[in-house]
Order: C-alpha cells, then sequence, then structure tokens
C-alpha cells in the first residue's frame, strides 16, 4: 500500500487546491423520490455546548443534517443505539458517531455503506442516500482536517493474465466474402482509391489487400454491432443505400458478425510484453472531492444513469429535481445528452432559488458541458430560470461560439436584457468538453469564466439588485420552459450557488475535473524482476465511447524499494486482448526509470500526456493491458508492414483533345492578334470588368453562353482600339482608306479580309477555317453594314472594321486550342 | 458545337463608346457565330504544323508567329518535338499567362486565379524560367522581385510591388533576390514560397498555421488531408486544441480527426515561430500586414518562449494533449500508408523549422509526380486518364527527376506528348 497524497501532488495541481479549500462535496449521486413540501424537523438543540472544534464541526455538516425526523433522528436519538443524533448532548453524539466514521476516506465510512446496503433510506435509490451521507462527512473532515480529507492509498490489485480475443487473419479471404461486397458495392464511389473523387479511407478499393487493411480499424470482431461500419449508417446515417439505415445497419453487422464467427480467438501474441490485466473496476478511485460547493444551492452529477429524473444532491432542502422529457440521453461517466430534450423542475421547489438567491442578491452558475455543436443559437438554452420565452430570472445560453448570461435585475428588463455575452470572434464556446461559470453580484455584475478562466468580457449593464425576481418561475435545463430554443449538447454537472465563487474557487473546481476517475495499477513485475512494481495511469470514462488514460508514473508500492535503471519504449494500451490500433499516444515512448528520477518523489513519470481510446464492451467489462516494445530486459521488436500500393485506377474516356483558352489567355491572345498590349488603358478596364465572366479553365463542356459575351465584349474593346488608332490601323489594315465611304473603301474587300486572316486565323494550319470561307462570311458583313444609304454616320467605314474585326476576333478561331 | 447556345442579346456593358450602334454589332456577332461554326471545318489528322500550333496554344496560351511555327513545325518534323515545345517556352506568355495563371490558386485559401500576382507566384515563375530545382520552392532562401520604371519597392507589409507588374513582362523583369534580403526573414528561417508574404497573408494568418502545411501539401503533393488520413499513427503530437470528444462524442475523433492530425500536427510543427501581423481594426483582411518569425532570443509575451500564441489556442479543449516547445518537427507519415507518398530516404524525417521541413515534403516522389501531374492538365487540359498517360506522367517524372527539376522541360515534355497525332 503505498499513500497518493505525494503522487497526487505530482500528478496534477489537484492535490494542491484540495487542500487549499475546506469543505466540498463533490461526489455523491443521489436519487429523492419526492420533493420534501414539509420542512423537517429540526431539533432545536439546546444541550451542553461542543467541547472542541471538531464537535462543533460535526454538528454544523452532519447531525444539523441527519436529526430531522425524516432521516436518522426518529430511531437513533437518544432511544436506539448508535446513538450519534442525540439531542441530549452532542459530546456524547460525537462520541457515538466517530466509529461509524472514517474521515481520511468518508466514503468507505460505516454509516455510508450501511445507507448504501440499504438500510432505511429516505429516498428511492440507496446509493443517493450514501452519497450525501459521504458528502456531510466530507464537509465535516473539510473542516476539522482543513482539507477534503481525501486521501488515496495505491493498493495491489487482482493479478490476472490478458485474455483471449479475436484478431484479423492475414489473408483477406473472409472479409472478401462478407464485408467487402458490401463495401463494394455501396461506398466504392466514394471510399476507392480508383474513384473520381478518391476519399480516404479506401476500404472499398478494387484491390482487395488495400480494402482490407483500410477496414479493420473500422470492424469491430469482439462486437459487431459497435463497428464504425455499423455505427456510420445506423447513427450517422451515412449515405445508406436505402431508405431505412437502420436496416442497412442491420446488413453491415450482421456481415460483420459472419465475419467474426468465422474467425478462431487467439490467445494474447506471446511475442508480445505485456503487463498485467485490469478492469476499470479494479482501479482505485482517484476523485472525490475537491470542489468547493459550500454555497450550492442546487447540485446536478448526473450520476444516475438511468429513469427520468435528475436529482438534485445538494443536500438544501427542498431538493430540486429535474424531470427528463423529449429526446435526451444518459451519457457515460455521467452526464445527460439532450438532442430535443428539457429538464425541468417544478415552480414550487424552483422556489428555493429565488428565496435563497434573493437573499444574498449574487449567485453563480456552474456547469461542466459538452455544447453539440457551434451553429446553435435563440440563444439556445443551456440553463434558464424562467417563466417563459421572453421572461426569466436568469439564463445561461449559447449563440454559435458565445456564451450569453441573461440576469434579470432592477437595472434590466423582464428577459434579463441586455444580456452579457462572449466575445464572438474569441470563439471561447468549442463543441468540447467545457466548465462554464457565470457569476453575478451586485458590485461586479455578471463574469463568465469557460474553464477556468475570466473571459474578460465586461459587463457594461449596471449591476442592480434582483428585487424584481418572479418565485413562480421554474428551472429547466436544455431548453427553454416553454420547450423553445432547445440546446443540443450534454451537461456533466451543473451547480447553483447562491454566492459568486471566486476566481480561485472556479479555478479550483475546474481543475478537479468532472467525472469519476481511476487509478489504473498495471504490474509489471515480472519484466523488472522488482515485486509489485506498477505502471499507474489515472483512467476515467471520458464520454460514452471514450476511456481517457492519462498521465502514466511508475511505482513501486514498496516504499523501500527503488527500481535501478529500467528501459521503458513503445508502450501501448491493449483492450479485450487485443492492442488499439487508433489512440496510442505512448507508443512512442522512450525512457528510462532510474534511481535519481525515482527519488524524489517515490515515483516517476512517463508522460505528460493523456490519450483517449475507445470504449468497446462497456466500463464494467472492458479489460486493459499494457505492451510495450521495450521494458526491462524484455524486448518485442515492431515491425511494421509495407503498405500495400494504390490499385492501377482503370482507364477512362480521354475526352475532346480540344479545350477553350481561359480568361487570361484570351487576353493575350487578342493582345497579340491586334496588337494592342494588354497594358491598354481602355481595354484593361474591359479586361477586369468581364474577366470573371470569361471560362476559368480549359474545359470545352463547361464553356457556356455567357462566357462567349464577355469574349464578345473583350474583342470589341481590342478592335475598336486598333481601328481608332490610326496608325496602328494603318499598318494592321494597309491600303484601307478608312476615310472613305464603306462603298470606296471596301470596293476590295480582301484589304479588309486578308490582314484579319492572315493575322488572326493563320496561314496553313489545317485546324484553322479555310480563308475562303472566312472572307465570305466578312463579306457578307460588310455588304450588310455597308447598305445604309444617306443615314450613314461619317465614320461608318471604321464601325464596319470594329465590327469585322470583332467578329473574326471574338470566334472560335481565337478560343480553341 | 457549344457556341450555338450563344444568343444575340445586346449586351449591357458597353465596352466602348466608339464601337457603333447596336444594330451595327448584332450583325458583326451574327457574323461571328458564323465564323464560330466554320471553324474548324478544314479539320483533317495533325500535320507538324498544327501539332506545333497546339503545342504553342497549350504552352503559351496564344498563337504563334508565323516565323516561329515554321521552327516548331521543322523541330516536330525532325523528329524533337520537346525542342519545338523549349521553343514555345521562350515566349513571354508562358510567363505572363500560363505561369501566372498556373500558381496563383495555390497562393490563397480559395484556390482563386483571380488574385494579383504576388511574391509566391512570381517566385514559381522566376524558378521556372531560370532552370531552377523546382523542389526548391519549398526550402530556398529565394524571392523574385521585379525591376521597372514607377514599380514600388518590395515591402513585407504590401503587395504593391507586385501589384505594379500585372502587366509586365514577368519573363524580362523578374530578377531573383534572397528572401532574407528583402523580407527581414533569417536566412535560416526562409522555405521558399512558404515564407513569402503571400503564403503567409493566406495561410499563416490568424489560426493555428495548420492552413499552411495543408495547403503545401494539396497544392505542391496533391494531396488534401482526406487523401493521408490514417488513424494508425500515434496521437501523441495533437495539440491541445482538437477536442478528443467534439459534440461530447470521442468517436468523431477517434475515427476522424486523429486520421489528420497524428500526421499533421508533428508536422505544422515546423511552423512554430511563424505568425502574420496584422492591425485587425483598420485592416481587418491584412492587406498591410506582414509575416513575423520569433528568431533565436525573442520570446512570446504569451508563451513565454519562441512559440506563437496560437499553438496554445483553446489549450483547454483537451488539457492531456501535446504542448508545443519548440520548432521540431516529425513525419508520422513515414510509416504507415502514407509510405507510398516515397520520403526521401537521405532524409532524417525529422528536423527544425519550415526549411528542413519543406525539403522534407518536396524531395519526396509524390512531390514530383504531383508537379508532373498538374502539369499535364494544364497542358493536355485533362488529368491522365489511361495507361498510355500514367505511363508517360511516369516517364516526365523520371525526366523531371534526372534534369535537375527543371518544370519547364515538364512543359515542354507533356506538350509534345499530347500535341496530337
Amino acid at each position: 500500500m503505498k499513500n497518493l497524497t505525494v503522487v497526487r501532488n505530482i500528478v496534477s495541481a489537484l492535490a494542491v487546491l484540495v487542500f487549499l479549500q475546506a469543505c466540498g462535496s463533490g461526489s455523491g449521486a443521489s436519487v429523492e423520490a419526492n420533493p420534501v413540501t414539509v420542512a423537517p424537523s429540526v431539533s432545536n438543540y439546546s444541550g451542553p455546548a461542543p467541547a472542541t472544534a471538531d464537535v462543533q464541526a460535526f454538528k454544523l455538516n452532519v447531525w444539523d443534517n441527519l436529526v430531522p425526523n425524516n432521516r436518522c433522528g426518529s430511531c437513533h436519538n437518544e432511544s436506539q443505539s448508535p446513538r450519534f443524533v442525540r439531542a441530549d448532548d452532542i459530546n456524547l453524539a460525537y462520541d457515538a458517531i466517530n466509529p461509524l466514521v472514517e474521515l481520511g476516506d468518508p466514503g468507505q465510512s460505516q454509516i455510508v455503506n450501511k445507507v448504501r446496503g440499504g438500510h432505511n433510506c429516505w429516498l428511492t435509490d440507496d446509493n443517493a442516500c450514501g452519497d450525501i451521507i459521504e458528502s456531510y462527512i466530507e464537509n465535516w473532515a473539510g473542516d476539522s482536517l482543513g482539507g477534503n480529507g481525501k486521501s488515496v492509498q495505491l493498493q495491489a490489485p487482482p493479478i490476472q493474465d490478458p485474455g483471449e480475443s479475436k484478431n484479423f487473419p492475414a489473408s483477406p479471404a473472409g472479409f472478401a466474402s462478407t464485408v467487402y461486397p458490401l463495401l463494394n458495392d455501396y461506398c466504392a464511389d466514394c471510399h476507392s482509391d480508383t474513384a473520381a473523387v478518391a476519399q480516404s479511407p479506401f476500404f472499398a478499393s478494387s484491390d482487395i489487400n488495400v480494402a482490407y487493411e483500410a477496414a479493420q480499424s473500422r470492424i469491430d470482431l469482439e462486437t459487431p454491432e459497435n463497428s464504425r461500419f455499423v455505427d456510420r449508417l445506423g447513427s450517422e446515417f451515412h449515405n445508406c443505400w436505402t431508405n431505412s439505415c437502420t436496416a442497412d445497419a442491420e446488413v453491415m453487422r450482421a456481415a460483420i458478425a459472419t465475419f467474426a464467427d468465422s474467425i478462431t480467438p487467439d490467445q494474447i501474441d506471446p511475442t508480445l510484453v505485456t503487463s498485467k490485466a485490469l478492469k476499470l473496476t479494479d482501479g482505485i478511485i482517484s476523485s472525490a472531492g475537491g470542489r468547493f460547493e459550500s454555497n450550492a444551492i442546487a447540485l446536478y452529477e448526473f450520476k444516475t444513469g438511468s429513469g427520468n429524473t435528475v436529482f438534485d444532491t445538494s443536500g438544501v432542502e427542498p431538493s430540486l429535481n429535474l424531470t427528463l422529457s423529449g429526446d435526451y440521453s444518459w451519457v457515460g461517466g455521467w452526464g445527460v445528452a439532450f438532442t430535443d430534450g428539457k429538464a425541468q423542475g417544478s415552480t414550487t421547489a424552483s422556489r428555493k432559488l429565488h428565496d435563497l438567491i434573493k437573499a444574498t442578491n449574487e449567485y453563480a452558475i456552474e456547469a461542466w458541458v459538452v455544447p453539440g455543436n457551434v451553429t446553435q443559437d435563440g440563444p439556445a438554452r443551456i440553463v434558464s430560470y424562467a417563466g417563459s420565452s421572453t421572461t426569466r430570472n436568469f439564463m445561461l445560453g449559447q449563440t454559435l461560439y458565445q456564451y450569453d448570461a441573461y440576469n434579470r435585475s432592477t437595472e434590466t428588463n423582464a428577459n434579463g436584457e441586455p444580456q452579457l455575452s462572449t466575445d464572438p470572434d474569441e470563439e471561447d464556446l468549442q463543441a468540447s468538453l467545457q466548465h462554464v461559470v457565470v457569476n453575478y453580484s451586485p458590485t461586479e455584475g455578471r463574469r463568465i469564466y469557460v474553464n477556468g478562466q475570466y473571459t474578460e468580457d465586461l459587463d457594461t449593464t449596471t449591476a442592480g439588485l434582483l428585487t424584481d425576481w418572479d418565485d413562480t418561475y421554474a428551472l429547466a435545463v436544455g431548453s427553454e420552459v416553454d420547450n423553445e430554443t432547445r440546446w443540443a449538447g450534454t451537461v456533466r454537472l451543473l451547480a447553483i450557488h447562491n454566492r459568486v465563487l471566486t476566481d480561485e474557487q472556479v479555478l479550483q473546481n475546474f481543475e478537479v475535473g468532472v467525472g469519476e476517475r481511476y487509478f489504473l495499477l498495471f504490474n509489471v513485475s515480472e519484466h523488472v524482476d522488482i515485486e509489485d512494481a506498477y505502471i499507474v495511469f489515472e483512467v476515467s470514462q471520458f464520454d460514452s465511447y471514450s476511456y481517457l488514460f492519462d498521465e502514466p508514473f511508475f511505482v513501486i508500492l514498496d516504499d523501500t524499494a527503488t527500481p535501478g535503471s529500467i528501459p521503458v519504449a513503445g508502450m501501448r494500451i491493449g483492450l479485450n486482448g487485443r492492442e488499439l490500433i487508433v489512440g496510442q499516444a505512448f507508443s512512442s515512448l522512450n525512457t528510462t526509470v532510474t534511481d535519481t528520477g525515482y527519488a524524489a518523489e517515490g515515483l516517476q513519470r512517463l508522460s505528460t500526456l493523456g490519450t483517449v481510446i475507445q470504449l468497446d464492451k462497456g466500463p464494467t467489462l472492458d479489460e486493459f493491458f499494457l505492451t510495450f516494445e521495450r521494458l526491462g530486459d524484455a524486448e518485442n521488436v515492431y515491425v511494421e508492414a509495407a503498405p500495400a500500393l494504390p490499385a492501377t485506377p482503370p482507364d477512362e474516356p480521354r475526352g475532346p483533345a480540344p479545350g477553350v483558352r481561359d480568361f487570361a489567355e484570351i487576353n493575350a491572345t487578342m493582345a497579340k492578334l491586334t496588337g494592342i498590349p494588354v497594358s491598354n488603358g481602355t481595354v484593361n478596364n474591359t479586361y477586369e470588368l468581364v474577366k470573371q465572366a470569361m471560362p476559368v479553365n480549359s474545359n470545352l463542356g463547361g464553356f457556356v453562353s455567357s462566357q462567349q459575351m464577355g469574349i464578345t465584349q473583350l474583342a470589341i474593346s481590342y478592335c475598336a482600339a486598333l481601328i481608332d488608332d490610326t496608325g496602328a490601323r494603318s499598318a494592321y489594315f494597309p491600303g484601307l482608306n478608312f476615310n472613305a465611304a464603306p462603298a470606296t473603301a471596301y470596293a476590295d474587300r480582301s484589304l479588309l479580309t486578308d490582314p484579319l486572316f492572315d493575322r488572326m486565323v493563320g496561314i496553313g494550319v489545317g485546324t484553322q477555317p479555310a480563308q475562303a470561307a472566312l472572307a465570305s462570311e466578312i463579306d457578307d458583313l460588310v455588304t450588310t453594314l455597308s447598305n445604309c444609304g444617306a443615314s450613314c454616320e461619317s465614320d461608318r467605314t471604321e464601325r464596319i472594321a470594329k465590327g469585322a474585326c470583332a467578329a473574326v476576333l471574338g470566334s472560335a478561331t481565337m478560343l480553341v486550342q | 458545337m457549344p457556341f450555338m447556345a450563344w444568343t444575340d442579346q445586346p449586351t449591357r456593358r458597353s465596352a466602348s463608346s466608339s464601337a457603333g450602334s447596336s444594330n451595327l454589332f448584332r450583325t458583326a456577332l451574327s457574323v461571328l457565330l458564323s465564323v464560330a461554326v466554320i471553324t474548324g471545318s478544314n479539320l483533317a489528322t495533325a500535320d507538324s504544323r498544327d501539332q506545333a500550333k497546339r503545342i504553342h496554344d497549350r504552352i503559351t496560351g496564344v498563337p504563334a508567329d508565323a516565323s516561329l511555327l515554321d521552327d516548331m513545325a521543322a523541330a516536330i518534323d525532325g523528329g524533337n518535338p520537346v525542342a519545338a515545345a523549349l521553343l514555345a517556352t521562350q515566349q513571354p506568355e508562358f510567363y505572363s499567362v500560363t505561369l501566372r495563371n498556373f500558381a496563383a490558386p495555390w497562393t490563397n485559401r480559395d484556390e482563386s486565379v483571380f488574385v494579383a500576382l504576388n511574391d509566391y507566384t512570381a517566385t514559381i515563375i522566376g524558378m521556372v524560367r531560370d532552370d531552377r530545382d523546382f523542389r526548391g520552392i519549398l526550402s530556398e532562401d529565394l524571392v523574385y522581385v521585379g525591376t521597372g520604371a514607377g514599380v514600388p519597392a518590395y515591402s513585407t507589409s504590401s503587395n504593391a510591388h507586385y501589384e505594379a507588374l500585372e502587366t509586365a513582362d514577368l519573363q524580362a523583369v523578374l530578377e531573383p533576390r534572397t528572401q532574407s534580403s528583402v523580407s527581414g526573414l533569417p536566412a535560416e528561417a526562409t522555405a521558399g514560397v512558404i515564407t513569402s508574404r503571400a503564403a503567409a497573408k493566406s495561410f499563416f494568418i490568424d489560426g493555428t498555421n495548420r492552413a499552411m502545411f495543408r495547403f503545401t501539401l494539396l497544392n505542391h503533393l496533391c494531396r488534401d488531408l482526406e487523401q493521408v488520413h490514417d488513424t494508425s499513427r500515434a496521437p501523441d503530437r495533437i495539440r491541445q486544441d482538437v477536442s478528443r470528444s467534439p459534440g461530447g462524442d470521442a468517436r468523431v475523433f477517434l475515427n476522424n480527426c486523429v486520421g489528420c492530425h497524428s500526421g499533421m500536427d508533428p508536422l505544422a510543427q515546423a511552423f512554430a515561430y511563424y505568425d502574420y501581423s496584422y492591425n485587425v481594426d483598420v485592416d481587418p483582411t491584412g492587406e498591410n500586414g506582414a509575416i513575423t518569425y520569433n528568431d533565436s532570443g525573442t520570446t512570446d509575451p504569451v508563451t513565454g518562449t519562441r512559440v506563437t500564441s496560437k499553438y496554445f489556442n483553446n489549450a483547454n479543449n483537451f488539457e492531456h494533449g501535446f504542448q508545443t516547445p519548440d520548432d521540431a518537427w516529425s513525419n508520422y507519415w513515414r510509416a504507415g500508408q502514407n509510405a507510398v507518398i516515397g520520403w526521401d530516404t537521405a532524409l532524417p524525417g525529422s528536423g527544425n523549422g519550415a526549411k528542413s521541413m519543406g525539403r522534407e515534403l518536396a524531395q519526396s516522389q509524390a512531390f514530383a509526380q504531383c508537379q508532373v501531374e498538374k502539369v499535364f492538365e494544364n497542358v493536355c487540359l485533362r488529368p491522365p486518364r489511361d495507361s498510355a498517360d500514367r505511363s508517360e506522367v511516369d516517364a516526365i517524372v523520371t525526366s523531371f527527376q534526372n534534369n535537375g527539376h527543371s518544370l519547364r522541360r515538364v512543359f515542354a515534355e507533356t506538350a509534345a506528348y499530347c500535341m496530337g497525332d
């Protein structure tokens, strides 16, 4: 056995903080059947004064809470042993309870275990009563010992070897006949390396070896229904091939089950260097307190895990229990996930918030939440103490990346507006587990804290009094009380305090974390040749689908032993008989445990990192072990197989060889064909105007009529620039008299058509139009345009030249390449 | 013909005040349509002149002069179409049009070609013109600047220098400089276009610097993160800002996020000392911003190290994640399925800073393959579609590697392949 107080000081700042503050409960899932609507009879103690400060602490924290008739006072008074709530002499009651409590570990107190075992619990859940009494004792211990009284002692766990498991066979034959046909039929359009838009992973590759390799991490041989392939269809509705994703998921599950059934379970690979195996329940609870909750008047830890009631375990009467409705689900590791649901308390019980907060004129809303996304707004109601969507006492909400705090005071309207929101650019709200606190006090107004830090968003609304609060409102979580503006996400803890939390208290509660954590001691004695040598992880259920393995360290339970020199490299986590593929954050580990490194704290930390690994069969069934590439003298060299080469994609039609010039090429081409530089001001202005209307790529099939309009405008601009420049046009069209009337100027059409052909179409290029055909078209154009009689403008000849120029320049002779 | 869809609706924009009456141009446009229709009426089996035309069109984007066409046709007739194509690469439009638009999409997040000329694009153009080892685009201490009357000097806080060169003959005016001499970055902190002002403005601005890695991967290894997704790599270098349980569901992380971040984060650590500094209040898009680099001795006021604070954004999303101490990068993708990228075994696969990381990327087989495939699509107007195309690409990749990694030659060889029969 090894006292872990030292360990906790090393492993995190938690231990330090634990001893900074007295009080705190933090554990204790309580279940209460019905709100207590009748005030319990509290003894009006008139006996001898408490003899010591510890007796006084006992009276305040335990005796006062248990003495009512609806707790223990009806029996364990002066008449029935043990008389720990006797009212005649508090000092005698103190003597009576001492054998029943374990201040160093309140959860192990006899009185707690007695109630947990079913002894006259006043609620429907024996564990809930046990939790509440445990919290009373923790508070007593905190007052008396200057901390929460919790110390963790490492004890040797049961020694067991890792069990057998199913593993993927080397040959893909079984996969090819069961799962692969489904993947190939329904997923190959994307998840194949030969798909038009190839999307990794390539589990539907035409190469079975590539597909098999990619599919393995998405198949759970032990529990096929947990396979990613099944979940992707059944839960995430990802490209189901029929109208029923459920049916498709079942087809996939059945195929995987058939594949799995064909595999004979393997014993652990004998070449692996493994630790002994553990389940989560073999661990030692590492967290059960340290939170500051002295002024919590409503507390929800979501530990029940089933049913439709969330119990208020604050111990402050009446209990403000919340009733769940709509779409919600309990999540592993304590919490409730809301998708389209709500948890709401009665207006009667909610009144205690009104009464107790108005008495202090300040409060704090504290929650551990996991916003489901960063797209919801309204604000989406996380916690609301309201009468309707527009009338409330307070509210914590979400608008995209920001938290919103509403508070009704003498300086706001009945909806608590103007609200205080975190800076949207800071994106304080993330779709991740977050600790959020909203403080309100008449001196500082609202202050929002996220993950232990003040967000520095100033409340510009003058802080007022809470005298206008309405005592007929109800507390709701995940939704407005009228079922509007619901919030998607998970709440893992919610506490309402009737005092603000100081900056230190906020940080303390953040660093304590949420959920229950265990120290798992993986025995490695056989490899390091030291008795009771362990590699220890702090493990918790991270969410419904994963575990967190955090900050491993090496320790020997015998305080007198020293490690010597032990190399540790390539550590991996095994689950249910196999090494996990995903999440092996310690596979790069390469360190040595030494006497020097070990001596300072009586342990040696191996890494400051944590990693998340998948949950498989559940927290009570999953069996973990560790493997090593090197541990002490034991070695197992990992050689990663060479990856399969991508399959050769099938041949596809090449499509037409010609394409069109893009916008820039058109511009440059027109410049070259007309001799007008792209820097010409008029032309450049037109180009800037129309360039995005012209083709962006060369795909012939993507050409549309609107692009021709852009091309035409640019062609006209270039030709206008050419014809308007007397020097340039004379050089371009030698012999053509632009000052003459059309009939004269174009008497010899070749003066116009030949230069256009020679310079814009090209001579001797078979893929371009024949000169005669083009000349004929231009001839027709000139004839038509020349036929203006007496109404001809003075510059008609120039205009005709511009038109003929643009007709050739803007045509496919220029465009197609 | 697609042109048949064109109609002679009068345009709403007047391109020139002297353009004449709408009736006149309607008539002209009708003729234009006719000309369009008759185009190609003489199509026949391409002779060397047609082949020369296509080579020139594809390489320069513009028609060839008659005399050049003669020279190119002669080279083709002489059995050396690559020489013909190399003649085309000497035309200014190859640089001002083809290469400019070839590189422009790499310089911005929208992958838009409608962006101003900038130092990234200019450096690509210059390196191709000068037949420099193209792998140097991701590591060299190099930038190309322009010359000319009225052109403002290169500035670390403005793109005006390059905007003044928009219509210049880039083949003629671009000159190489060491990036360190014009940008103020230490020579060892330069990494070719990665540390260009344009890239910094697009990919170091705000965020976490992962964008620089992603877009470099996309533009120069022709792979987006989806294509390198590998969940089996160790996630020990994934930073704290990546939620391990997005929306409360760790499966999203374990099946998706980890696949990219496990490899990307240890590589993007190379950019830990870089940022793009700008005044968000008066210049919200960063037009006047500049790349910054925490040189030795410079300490970020937030992190207390040379690492910029953006590497600790949202650090509480997963406090057990990796905390970046320096700019040491590692390539986890050398093992696993991404070994097929073809990493250079002569390199160590790890190092410090953007320069060595850029070299790691550029000396991979995928880099060479990517450059050739991009050129192939640009010149042949299609990606490689059949075994003949793929064989040719492989051959050009080999030639690229054996000829000093000259991208100009890649253009020439590809154009010769696609010149038509």
